[in-house]
């Protein structure tokens, strides 16, 4: 636990400065084949200071969380800052002010569960899976927790203080056929700590056995047909499509760096239909699954509204960037551990939900595909995108058909967007993985499904 | 106030005391100097400490492994009190373990202090070389380091090592910009004991900016055919990747290996001879210890084309009975061939300059498909224009066995050592 109030130390600045004490902590567990391959939980908090001078920044970090050490990296950070004003000479103007305040803890309040119950959790879901799936061929069952402790202070007066959990339970079946191996993973959990996600292992039973029907069919399964398709995508993809195609190619900072989307404002870039949001903490009344109430930088997070009604409205910035296009930051500077610098992040990006019913979207395709999961997702400053596909249909005369085996789907997203014909009314989000730049982090993605064509790879 | 190796001890006594019947403690001491260029410009100098402690307690079998990063005794205190806890929560399998006694041992390499003002020198001059050559280019983010890490671990059999190292790194990713269009981005970067000459120099910085302009305007690869296809160093990387992946822990504890029971078999073409080498001069980011408490040594992977040794940890073998290896992996270096990569692109009528490759994990069989980045088609024996929404496919474990040839040129850097690699059977798309 860290200290949630700070303030103390805002007599140690002397130039534009954040500090930051934070604490990240994991809980990992792995039983894989039945054997606790991993049982490990790690902690890592220290102090750091960012201070701005007139276009540049100076950074300092310290694992110790003290008064000395708090003066020491304020000192340090605005001494690389000076040695590097004094080289560059940029002359900035002062970064746009923002004030922000939160005092956000959502550690549980039910008894802590010990890292024994919850082996014992993992185990049982895992003597379920061999007793009950006995053709399976290898089975892993794996329990990663992160919970990111900040308690942030700049000298404009911002002061906040956050305890994001997440909690996750991941689950990989895999089964040979006819010689030919095939896996299917499954996530569960999100949001919040292992208390308040998993019950009772019974609760994941029954999601079980649809992931394991899943991957029977899938090792039944045919190759898709390569070319262009009509294409149904889930949630879990259309979210994928959201974070990877279309939001890095909208982060301010690689819009400098010379993304296609640069040229794109106030442009036409999709279906009137589509709008497409970062959002801060909470979407449709319901908390997102990585809520930021202030950013590292000390703004209040906003939604960004990133694509509205098909014209691309604003990138997503970090105080910086806001200043050198001119618009209001909405707090997309994040930073992983204490020891990283805050930089533009999405939060929790999605298509907001449109009209359509699901099985309407799927009975108006002759001859496509209705794609559910991807293995991993690639983009582009071009926005041209890559995403490995492991779970997915035929459909047929506007009905499922047979399972396809693993493929790819490719295209130009910004292309691709135009295509989208139909929204579905509901809204799903998932944060299992973590979005890599410099840093890692953790993100929030969903949406509903949506119709697009979509190049597919066959085999 | 302890010694870091007082400290370490300290750890593993108070774990044996506390009911641990083995007990490990890895500390690990970073610090950093960092500048970094965004969008072009010079903006951020950073100084970081880092710590690393990690404990490892085995009682009856059962394995706790706890990681924090502080010092002070009543943080370890209750550290060594949760790792107990961690263990006995666990349950027994009896591949945990901790490395046997070995000769005490301390390594150094590398420089211990940077030079800071000849970092800011040599990143700023590399900002002016890249703007005045390459205008239509946008540095989205060029980082130099320089990172001094002293590790010590120890176990209770006896294991002492200690390491020092301080290694320079550059790292660059960039993009091409005309009008509204924009060529797909691109990276290189490269581990240095010294930065004793201008940083487009090293690995194939230079070479990539140059190409990143005539990428602006692509076309598709025309056509779908199973061709030749040169992999570049830089893209090599990822396929080497794949390849060790099947070779690791969980791919062969997990028993989904294609590799499982090919030890000693051949595997790849003879002119496929992979080294994991972190003790090789050459390699400017070392290693001199595994984290499971084991002197590194080089091995030969894979030589030609017979598959030498597995990538298994202590637990990784006890767990398959497949022999340890003798170091962690990492610090690859791929024997040349004999052509040159100009005469291999001769032989091609048409084919593929595959330069990055942007696709997912192969599949369990091996199977991988994605998108030929930053690539270019070859036709007649010349590399001609760059391509764009072109797909690659094919099969890892084919692809190491249908070498055509590779160069004798290899890129280094520093952290690893790739040729150019042409092979068959590849299936290329475009439109």
């Amino acid at each position: 636990m860290i200290e949630k109030n700070i303030s103390k130390y805002n007599k140690l600045f002397s130039e534009y400065t954040e500090l930051r004490v934070q604490e990240n902590r994991n809980c990992s567990i792995s039983v894989v084949n039945g054997d606790i391959m991993g049982n490990n939980k790690s902690s890592e908090s220290g102090v750091s200071a960012r201070v701005y001078k007139k276009g540049v920044w100076g950074f300092s970090s310290n694992p110790t969380i003290s008064d000395e050490t708090v003066k020491d990296v304020i000192q340090a950070a605005t001494e690389n800052a000076l040695y590097l004003n004094d080289r560059e000479r940029k002359n900035k103007e002062p970064l746009p002010k923002t004030i922000g305040t939160a005092e956000k803890d959502f550690m549980t309040d039910k008894q802590r569960k010990t890292q024994k119950e919850m082996i014992d959790f993992l185990k049982k879901v895992d003597d379920h899976i061999e007793k009950t799936y006995s053709d399976l061929t290898a089975r892993t069952t794996m329990y990663r927790c992160l919970e990111m402790e900040k308690a942030l202070l700049t000298s404009e007066g911002s002061h906040s203080y956050s305890m994001i959990p997440r909690s996750i339970i991941y689950i990989v079946m895999s089964l040979v056929k006819d010689g030919q191996p095939f896996e299917l993973y499954e996530v569960h959990g999100g949001f919040g700590q292992f208390e308040d996600i998993f019950d009772k292992p019974d609760d994941i039973f029954e999601k079980l056995q649809i992931q394991y029907d899943h991957l029977k069919k899938k090792s039944e399964g045919v190759y898709a047909k390569a070319g262009v398709a009509d294409c149904i995508f889930a949630p879990d993809l259309a979210g994928i499509l959201s974070h990877e195609a279309i939001g890095h190619t909208v982060e301010a900072d690689i819009v400098l760096g010379g993304s296609v989307a640069a040229d794109y404002l106030n442009k036409q870039v999709a279906n009137p239909n589509l709008t497409m949001v970062d959002f801060a903490h909470t979407a449709l009344g319901q908390m997102c699954p990585i809520p930021v109430f202030v950013d590292d930088e000390g703004t209040k997070a906003e939604d960004a509204v990133l694509i509205e009604n098909g014209i691309l409205k604003t990138f997503m910035h970090n105080k910086e960037s806001a200043q050198h296009f001119g618009v209001k930051p909405t707090g997309n500077a994040r930073a992983y551990t204490y020891s990283d610098e805050p930089i533009i992040r999405m939060r929790n990006t999605a298509i907001v939900p449109g009209k359509e019913k699901l099985d309407d979207m799927i009975a108006s395709i002759d001859d496509g595909y209705y794609l559910m999961q991807a293995s991993n997702g690639q983009a582009d400053s071009t926005s041209e995108f890559m995403f490995g596909i492991v779970k997915g249909y035929e459909i047929k005369n506007g009905k499922l058909g047979r399972a396809i085996k693993d493929t790819t789907i490719s295209g130009v997203a910004f292309d691709m967007l135009k295509t989208i014909s139909m929204i579905s009314d509901d809204m799903v989000w998932s944060c299992g993985g973590m979005c890599g730049k410099k840093q890692l982090i953790p993100v929030g993605m969903g949406g509903p499904a949506v119709k697009c064509k979509v190049n597919i790879g066959g085999k | 106030m302890k010694t870091d190796r007082e400290l370490v001890k300290y750890c593993i006594d108070r774990m044996m005391a506390k009911g641990a019947q083995k007990a490990q403690c890895y500390l690990k001491f970073n610090k950093k100097h960092e500048l970094n260029v965004d969008a072009g410009e010079m903006t951020l100098l950073r100084t970081t400490f880092d710590t690393s402690l990690m404990l490892k307690a085995i009682i009856n079998d059962q394995k706790g492994v706890l990681k924090l990063n502080k010092k002070d005794t009543e943080s370890i205190d209750k550290a060594v009190d949760q790792v107990i806890e961690l263990a006995q929560s666990s349950l027994p399998d009896t591949a945990n373990d901790i490395a046997e006694k070995q000769p005490p041992k301390e390594f150094t390499a590398g420089r211990e202090n940077p030079d800071l003002d000849l970092m800011y020198d040599r990143l700023h001059d590399f900002v002016l070389y890249e703007k005045d050559h390459y205008p239509k280019t946008v540095i989205e983010q060029a980082i130099i380091d320089f990172t001094q890490s002293n590790i010590l671990i120890q176990n209770s059999n006896g294991v002492d090592f200690a390491g020092n190292r301080g290694v320079y790194s550059f790292s660059v990713m960039f993009t091409s910009k005309e009008g509204e269009k924009a060529s797909s981005f691109n990276y290189s970067g490269c581990s240095m004991k010294e930065i004793d000459k201008s940083l487009h120099e090293f690995a194939s910085v230079d070479a990539l900016l140059k190409q990143s302009g005539e990428q602006i305007h692509t076309s598709a690869f025309p056509g779908k055919m199973v061709c030749d296809v040169i992999i570049t160093p830089d893209c090599l990387s990822s396929f080497i990747h794949y390849i060790t992946a099947y070779l690791s822990d969980y791919s062969l504890i997990s028993g989904s290996s294609i590799y499982k029971d090919k030890l000693n078999e051949k595997i790849a073409h003879e002119m496929f001879t992979l080294h994991s080498s972190p003790r090789s001069p050459e390699m400017a980011k070392n290693y001199f210890f595994t984290t499971d408490g084991y002197e590194a040594q080089n091995m030969t992977i894979i030589d030609k084309g017979i598959l030498r040794s597995f990538l298994l940890s202590q637990y990784g073998a006890k767990k398959t009975g497949k022999p340890k290896a003798v170091n962690s992996g990492g610090c690859y270096i791929l024997e040349p061939g004999t052509a040159s990569f100009n005469e291999m692109v001769s032989s091609i009528d048409k084919g593929l300059l595959l330069c990055r490759f942007s696709g997912g994990n192969p599949s369990d069989n091996g199977d991988f498909s994605g998108v030929a980045k930053n690539s270019y088609v070859i036709e007649n024996g010349k590399i001609e224009k760059p391509v764009a929404e072109t797909m690659v496919s094919g099969n890892i474990a084919e692809i190491i066995q249908n070498i055509v040839n590779i160069s004798k040129e290899r890129i280094d850097y520093g952290s690893a050592m790739y040729p150019w690699m042409q092979v068959k059977g590849i299936t290329v798309s475009g439109k």
